[in-house]
């Protein structure tokens, strides 16, 4: 009967998307928790995230990127929390700026690149709680940015179809979280510089 | 190559983005470049020590299986909402029965075609007040958010030729804007939002000191036009909907003010000669 291939669909349905989501879990926990800073609010996104998921499933493409597809639901249901919409509105006049001045090829002036790494800033790179303390002071776009591509390993692509942005955007985004990181160790670094001189 | 490689190279380089060609340039150039090496080495390291760092904070022990037992409910739900029998199958069969047999085959029929009927009724309310109690939250959730902080809103403007047009490439759908508004009620500006994960126009107008937002979205499926009105915290919360729009308001403003303001809304949506461009 056709109701009950429809429950035996939705039913088949229900278990592939468990066999897509959970192995994702860890992932997204860990984004939603640099997003929310809070461990109850991250759970709360991951659950809505999921339900949310789970109710749209049918309209998900066999065969596209589910990582990308449940990654950018996670993120809209941030962007609509209090806090989400709180922090978008504040940082994103901010960001558009920045990028409206990097339109075009994305040259930088060869002097504002730091060539020079000293031994004692690689070690500082290697040092895990100076770059939790740097990550942290990213400001949202980059830090989700960051996240995407160097902790889950996703492609510029990728990043771009999760985050509804241009590739171009994404480019800018990962050099400028790269710069900031590089420039917070370097300041967590010049007081032992100072005191080593 | 003698120019240096830009950061965006450089990035691209450590996150493999590179293409068979651009690679081959930048290990030409990383070859007779000591401070590119270097600087790549550097990018190399921060990426691997961002991904380590990163990866951060774990789920609790228990969120799975937690979460497996609300797609389990929620799957359940979706079942229920599928499981209408067809009928009509089986009723011809019984003809063929003494008139005992025939009213009592009757009698079952009716009482089981009452009992899905009843159930699935019950199902739908149930399902409805649900996401009804979902949309009142988010909705509520936004407009606080909106009062929070007194923030600005993202286009800023009273005239509805400007705040119209800012919506175009946002949301995939086009609304009108009242050309009169009541006494007293003035719109403020828009935000672009999001209700359940899909983008919605979030319309500011005050009414006296009062905010209202007014959140038009696209209309999914064959709703019906039903008009319904919640309370949350002092908040009134209003929906009703259009040929191809469902419209939500959230305001503390008087419910005869904020109603006023609305039948103004739904009116620009019919196509009457007040409608915005």
């Amino acid at each position: 009967m056709p109701w009950k291939q429809k429950a035996r669909d939705s039913g088949s349905q229900t278990s592939a998307f468990e066999g897509l989501a959970l192995p994702l879990l860890p992932s997204l926990y860990n984004l939603a928790f640099w997003l929310t800073r809070n461990a109850t609010d991250a759970e709360d996104l991951v659950q809505e995230t999921f339900l949310k998921a789970l109710r749209g499933f049918a309209s998900f493409e066999p065969g596209s990127n589910f990582k990308a597809w449940i990654f950018r639901i996670l993120r809209n249901t941030y962007l609509t929390s209090r806090a989400g919409l709180a922090v978008n509105r504040t940082i994103s006049l901010e960001d558009e700026l920045s990028e409206a001045g990097e339109s075009g090829p994305a040259q930088y002036p060869e002097a504002a690149i730091d060539r020079h790494t000293p031994e004692l800033n690689l070690l500082q790179i290697a040092d895990r709680d100076a770059l939790h303390a740097a990550l942290e002071t990213l400001p949202p776009p980059l830090l989700e940015v960051i996240l995407l591509c160097d902790v889950e390993e996703m492609k510029y692509r990728e990043i771009a179809a999760t985050l509804e942005i241009p590739i171009g955007t994404v480019m800018s985004r990962i050099a400028r979280a790269r710069a900031a990181l590089r420039a917070t160790i370097e300041t967590q670094r010049a007081p032992l510089g100072e005191f080593r001189a | 190559m003698t120019d240096h490689l830009t950061h965006d190279l450089m990035n691209a380089l450590v996150d493999g983005e590179l293409t068979s060609a651009q690679l081959a340039d930048a290990n030409l150039h990383l070859a007779s470049c000591p401070s590119c090496t270097s600087y790549a080495l550097h990018q190399s390291l921060l990426k691997s020590a961002t991904a380590k760092a990163g990866q951060r904070y774990q789920p609790p022990p228990d969120l799975k299986e937690r979460l497996a037992r609300l797609t389990a409910r929620e799957d359940s739900q979706l079942q229920a909402r599928v499981s209408s029998p067809s009928q009509g199958s089986s009723p011809r069969r019984t003809w063929g029965y003494g008139s005992l047999g025939w009213a009592a085959a009757a009698v079952l029929l009716v009482a089981s075609a009452s009992m899905i009927l009843i159930q699935r009724a019950a199902q739908r309310n149930e399902t409805a007040t649900v996401e009804r109690a979902a949309l009142v939250t988010e909705v509520f959730d936004q407009h606080v958010a909106t009062l929070a902080g007194n923030l600005t809103p993202q286009v800023v403007s009273t005239d509805r030729h400007t705040v119209k047009p800012w919506f175009q490439g946002k949301i995939p759908f086009s609304f009108n804007l009242p050309q009169s508004l009541p006494s007293d009620t003035t719109l403020e500006g828009a935000n672009l939002a999001y209700l359940r994960n899909q983008p919605v126009a979030e319309l500011l107008f005050s009414i006296g000191k009062h905010r209202v937002s007014v959140f038009l979205r696209q209309k999914s499926g064959s709703a019906e036009g039903n008009e319904w009105a919640n309370e949350q915290s002092g908040f009134h919360v209003r929906e009703f909907s259009t040929n191809d729009l469902e419209i939500v308001a959230v305001s503390d403003v008087d419910p005869a003010r904020l109603a006023e303001l609305l039948t103004a809304i739904k009116t620009a949506q019919t196509g009457e000669p007040q409608q915005s461009k």
